[in-house]
């Protein structure tokens, strides 16, 4: 990074870049935790009530946390 | 029952007999029906789903002129994905809420904000009065209520909430008590 790079980092742009960026990080985060809870209290719910359904649960909350993962890696590297 | 005609229906949230277990299952005892809330009665989440969805759509019109296009994706990506979570989140909300009536007791499996879990259970031979409500237009039309089972002592009291055919379980409750007494 040159001193040009280091000068646009702070201009109008920049600042709206860098806010976009932490604002998805931070909401990623929170989603990818918010994703881990939820998928744990399934395999609890899934020991206390058993159905026929509940391999659809749990294969969607694990998709969910797949997702959340995904976002972070997206929110982190590719914004 | 025998003489209860209503069979497994409403969306997999009455069930008789149905093929299902839970934690504290006893030896001998036997499931005879399940009850989940009457989907009716999700309907207010589901009308705030698409109601989010539209908002969405409406709002890309406005953010146009404040972030780029890679940028106007990624917030769309977050907001679908956090609008599916609300989806499922509810889904579940209705799925692990049960009301399970064996041949012994009626169990009550409360799964609250999806982090919060509750059994509780009254044995046949310790339930009191049971009462059913159920009133208005929708819950006459759709016919679903609330029933509370009141025990004996200080023994927890059971509520479901919003089941469907609430007089029929209710029967099939009496009839498991007067088995129970011999009658």
């Amino acid at each position: 990074m040159d001193f040009k790079d280091f000068l646009a980092a702070f201009s109008i742009q920049g600042i709206n870049n860098i806010f976009f960026k932490t604002i998805m990080i931070v909401s990623a985060v929170s989603y990818f935790f918010y994703a881990l809870v939820i998928s744990k209290q399934v395999k609890t719910m899934d020991k206390t009530l058993q159905d026929k359904y509940n391999w659809v649960v749990l294969l969607i909350t694990s998709l969910q946390v797949t997702v959340s993962l995904i976002l972070l890696i997206l929110a982190i590297f590719l914004i | 029952m025998e003489n209860n005609n209503k069979k497994s229906s409403v969306f997999y949230s009455y069930c008789l007999n149905p093929q299902i277990d839970f934690e504290t299952h006893g030896e001998g005892e036997k499931i005879i029906l399940l009850l989940r809330s009457h989907p009716f009665t999700q309907i207010g989440w589901i009308l705030n789903s698409i109601f989010f969805f539209i908002l969405l759509f409406i709002s890309n019109f406005f953010i146009q002129s404040f972030f780029n296009l890679g940028q106007i994706f990624i917030i769309n990506l977050f907001f679908i994905i956090f609008i599916l979570s609300y989806v499922w989140f509810n889904i579940l909300s209705w799925y692990f809420n049960v009301g399970i009536i064996t041949n012994k007791r009626v169990v009550d499996i409360d799964l609250h904000a999806v982090i919060y879990k509750e059994i509780s259970d009254a044995q046949l031979g310790k339930i009191e009065d049971i009462t059913v409500k159920s009133g208005g237009y929708l819950q006459s039309l759709f016919d679903y209520g609330s029933i509370f089972i009141q025990t004996a002592g200080a023994a927890v009291n059971i509520e479901f909430n919003n089941v469907p055919h609430p007089t029929d379980a209710v029967q099939i409750i009496n009839q498991l008590i007067s088995k129970k007494h011999g009658f």
